[in-house]
């Protein structure tokens, strides 16, 4: 906070004076300084908005005029996509941007962006088979489904913004991910005992919940769920021709992200993940336009083709602010949010994880320890939780040849999250490590990489 | 329901499964696998060379007593040539060390080994207990940890050993990955998971042969293998980042096995993406004093039976600083970092505005010398242990009347 200097006149008559404006009564604390409501709200929204004025730089269109003069009639409107996951800090930031937009609107300005906002909807893949037990949604798919039941009240909060509902079972067409080296994916097609009658939907429903049931643990499915919804996202933002897809990740989320990614062992893919940038994305060629038959076995079934912005506008704001903020919009955000804490987090397969309760540990995902772990630490140590993120923010992006930054997207990249694949630390780590025999990990096809394979070979 | 056989030798019963991957295995195999897997990692990181004197870092402890074992048994199967001794530090903690001690001196006997003990007093003149007496409990383990890293490569100078060889296991490194994380300490997190850590400048090689080690199966070989071991921890020991990490690690464990092993490969690939100029980053050294107390001067201290932790309160501290260290950010105008972000993403040419502060994020970076006064490789003129003695010293008078 910026420590003004006491006015002599105002804030005499308060009982504990806003820190910052010295007008209001202080009913918050932000960052251990006592603050009024709107210095708070003001102040995570300044947060905000400096990432998107750096984000907004980036995407000037090249050549045209300085982002400065205001009727910009050459650059063609900038136009971004906002992952909702309808959880606290995606809907915050969705707020933030929907005001940031009016504030410019309000100044005789152009908009400065046009926002898509897409849901993935994942509540009907992610019912285990066996067990649905599940609230409300599971089988029927004609009525429509509860995340598009509740996209329809933010769409008409934000009437401006064009809201669509995805289901995660789009990630079938696309090539963003190379089925062949998903073991229990290839033959989801033939085992399948799908009853003829269903439509397209259904089986890709379905072949969906296959998937996420050949899948080992939780911790698995959570961690295939998260990179999914992510092609799905930048599959969206490219169909949408955005030229960024932003997320709502906060700090704490970014903290959880480093050490949950660090912990299933992509420790090497941590500066792509966790800072803003642009990110490549690959393509796999298929020989039928079949969605999940055979990927080209060869070795360059890859047209690299394009690569998307990826940010994280609420990167300086923790988590618990969000959730503060979230109060104090008018009307408060809480009546649209789930219920879930966090849904890009807790929609693993035991549904919205009540906070705290005692979950066996099989049905836990790394995500959910570490949501636990950092709700722990952001309340006593919030500057830690900061510095997390901050220091993965200077690890160097290096592709897999260990050399220069990869941002171009030369290099073999993972079949599935598709990250850079690390040939360097795979060598190393199957010389270090030795050849345990009943060890497939070890036996890499070099074409997925060393986490991705814990989670579909676990 | 027939008994399931082992997983290897598919002959006898299953007793076993390894807390590493769950295979179910007998008690031979188990330790012979084991075995094997500690020799590939000598083997592969060429650890050793034939002739060589070693002297293993005993505490007693299980880590170091099943070290002792495993090197003696592959010392002799696979012909490693190597001579083997034991080196105890003794703190002096009274009733921690005195049992813990006498395990080693069985040990000795048990393995054939020679046995050298250096005490703290010795080297240093002050016992943990009086160190303790005089700074109370808090913040004592910053002593033991820097206290001990000399102890042991002094003791192996004495006894004109270059090569010493501790007990830290997978869980110990996995611990110290997230643990520099959450410090935000990029140039220790890239130190920190090497097999092999004091390099060329210094005159003691260290080791940790059971770094792929997961911290459950030493457990495990030691009690079917029935070894001597002494299993009480520090007394002293308080909560902190490594404590903190060390839950962390635990929960992640009972979630996912492979996690231990996950996170060491992690810190392994992402010691290749630390920055070469920026070595230390921790929050506290933007600002010139460092608010929390000297961290141990390498990787992973050691505090007995459990590694070295450092002291109580120093998360708190960290966050302290942190939050100074933001309100001084304020006051200037980021420049640098925006600039380094459009670069990261843009690869125009960065514009032309004189950066006031633009070496501000690297810090400086560390010069390995010589430690003026007791000549110990240190970074700093005077090293940590002899900076802390000097402390000590001051306030010696008023204890001893």
């Amino acid at each position: 906070m910026d420590e003004v200097t006491k006015p002599a006149v105002a804030g005499g008559s308060l009982v504990r004076p806003c820190t910052k404006c010295w007008a209001q009564e202080a009913t918050l604390d932000s960052r251990s300084h006592a603050v009024c409501r709107d210095c708070f709200a003001k102040f995570i929204s300044t947060k905000c908005i400096k990432q998107i004025a750096i984000l907004g730089k980036e995407t000037r269109a090249p050549g045209g005029p300085p982002a400065a003069s205001s009727t910009g009639a050459s650059t063609s409107p900038r136009r971004y996509l906002l992952g909702l996951s309808l959880g606290v800090s995606s809907s915050v930031l969705l707020h933030l941007l929907n005001e940031n937009v009016e504030f410019q609107l309000a100044k005789g300005r152009n908009a400065p962006f046009e926002l898509t906002v897409v849901h993935i909807d994942v509540s009907s893949s992610l019912v285990p088979t066996s067990t649905s037990t599940s609230t409300s949604t599971s089988t029927s798919t004609s009525t429509a489904s509860a995340p598009a039941a509740a996209l329809e009240k933010y769409r008409q909060r934000y009437p401006r913004f064009d809201f669509q509902c995805v289901p995660l079972s789009a990630i079938f067409g696309l090539r963003t991910v190379d089925w062949s080296k998903l073991p229990d994916v290839q033959n989801i097609n033939t085992t399948a005992p799908s009853p003829p009658s269903q439509d397209q939907n259904q089986q890709q429903e379905q072949k969906l919940r296959q998937l996420f049931d050949g899948l080992a643990s939780a911790a698995a499915r959570t961690d295939v769920l998260r990179l999914l919804v992510r092609h799905v996202l930048v599959a969206a933002a490219r169909d949408g021709g955005c030229q960024a897809l932003l997320l709502g990740h906060s700090t704490t989320a970014l903290a959880e992200l480093t050490l949950a990614e660090t912990a299933k062992g992509r420790g090497f893919a941590l500066p792509w993940l966790v800072n803003d940038g642009l990110l490549p994305v690959v393509e796999y060629e298929y020989h039928d336009s079949g969605t999940a038959a055979a990927a080209r076995n060869s070795d360059g079934p890859a047209a690299t083709a394009a690569s998307m912005l990826v940010y994280h506008p609420l990167r300086d704001a923790l988590r618990k602010e969000l959730v503060t903020y979230a109060t104090l919009t008018a009307p408060p955000l809480t009546a649209l949010i789930s219920d879930a804490p966090d849904a890009a987090v807790a929609t693993s397969s035991n549904g919205g994880n009540g906070a705290g309760a005692v979950v066996s540990h099989k049905d836990l995902s790394i995500e959910e320890v570490m949501v636990r772990y950092f709700a722990e630490v952001e309340t006593n140590y919030a500057s830690v939780v900061a510095n997390v993120a901050r220091t993965t923010g200077k690890l160097v992006r290096l592709d897999n040849n260990g050399t220069g930054t990869g941002e171009d997207g030369n290099g073999a990249r993972c079949g599935l999250c598709g990250m850079p694949l690390d040939e360097q630390g795979d060598e190393r780590w199957r010389g270090e490590l030795g050849e345990a025999k009943d060890d497939q990990l070890l036996s890499s096809s070099g074409r997925i990489c060393y986490g991705c394979e814990r989670s579909t070979r676990g | 329901m027939a008994p399931t056989l082992c997983a290897m030798c598919k002959t006898q019963r299953a007793l076993i499964k390894r807390p590493k991957n769950h295979a179910k295995l007998c008690k031979a195999c188990f330790i012979t696998i084991f075995e094997d897997e500690v020799h590939h990692t000598i083997t592969s990181s060429n650890l050793f060379f034939p002739g060589e004197k070693v002297a293993i870092g005993a505490s007693g402890g299980k880590d170091s007593t099943v070290l002792a074992s495993v090197l003696k048994t592959l010392n002799e199967r696979h012909g490693y040539g190597l001579d083997l001794v034991l080196l105890s530090i003794d703190e002096g903690i009274k009733g921690y060390r005195d049992d813990s001690l006498e395990t080693v001196k069985r040990n000795a006997l048990q393995y054939e080994m020679p046995l050298k003990i250096v005490g703290y007093d010795e080297l240093y003149g002050w016992t943990m207990d009086q160190v303790v007496e005089t700074i109370g409990k808090k913040g004592n383990c910053t002593y033991c940890g820097v206290f001990r890293r000399q102890a042991l490569d002094r003791g192996a100078k004495m006894l004109g050993i270059k090569h010493v060889v501790t007990g830290h296991n997978a869980d110990d490194v996995a611990e110290t990955v997230l643990m520099n994380l959450l410090r935000g300490d990029l140039s220790r997190l890239s130190r920190s998971t090497s097999i092999v850590t004091g390099d060329s400048g210094s005159e003691v090689k260290r080791s940790k042969p059971l770094k792929y080690s997961y911290e459950k199966e030493i457990v495990l070989y030691a009690h079917h293998k029935k070894l001597d071991y002494f299993s009480t921890e520090c007394i002293y020991s308080p909560e902190a980042f490594r404590g903190s990490a060390r839950s962390l690690i635990k929960q992640l464990e009972r979630v996912r096995p492979s996690a231990i092993l996950d996170i060491v490969r992690s810190g392994e690939d992402m010691s290749r993406l630390v920055p070469r100029e920026s070595s230390s980053s921790c929050g506290g050294c933007k600002t010139t004093p460092v608010a929390s107390a000297p961290a141990v001067e390498d990787d992973i201290g050691g505090c007995g039976s459990r590694n070295g932790r450092t002291p109580g309160g120093e998360m708190a501290a960290m966050d302290k600083q942190l939050i100074e260290n933001e309100a001084y950010e304020r006051l200037e105008i980021d420049v640098a970092s925006t600039m380094a972000r459009n670069k990261a993403t843009q690869n125009e040419k960065p514009k032309d505005i004189p950066i006031r502060n633009g070496g501000s994020k690297a810090a400086t970076r560390q010069v390995l010398g010589n430690c003026k006064r007791c000549g110990y490789m240190s970074s700093h003129d005077i090293c940590q242990a002899c900076t802390l003695l000097e402390g000590l010293n001051k306030n010696r008078p008023q204890i001893q009347i």
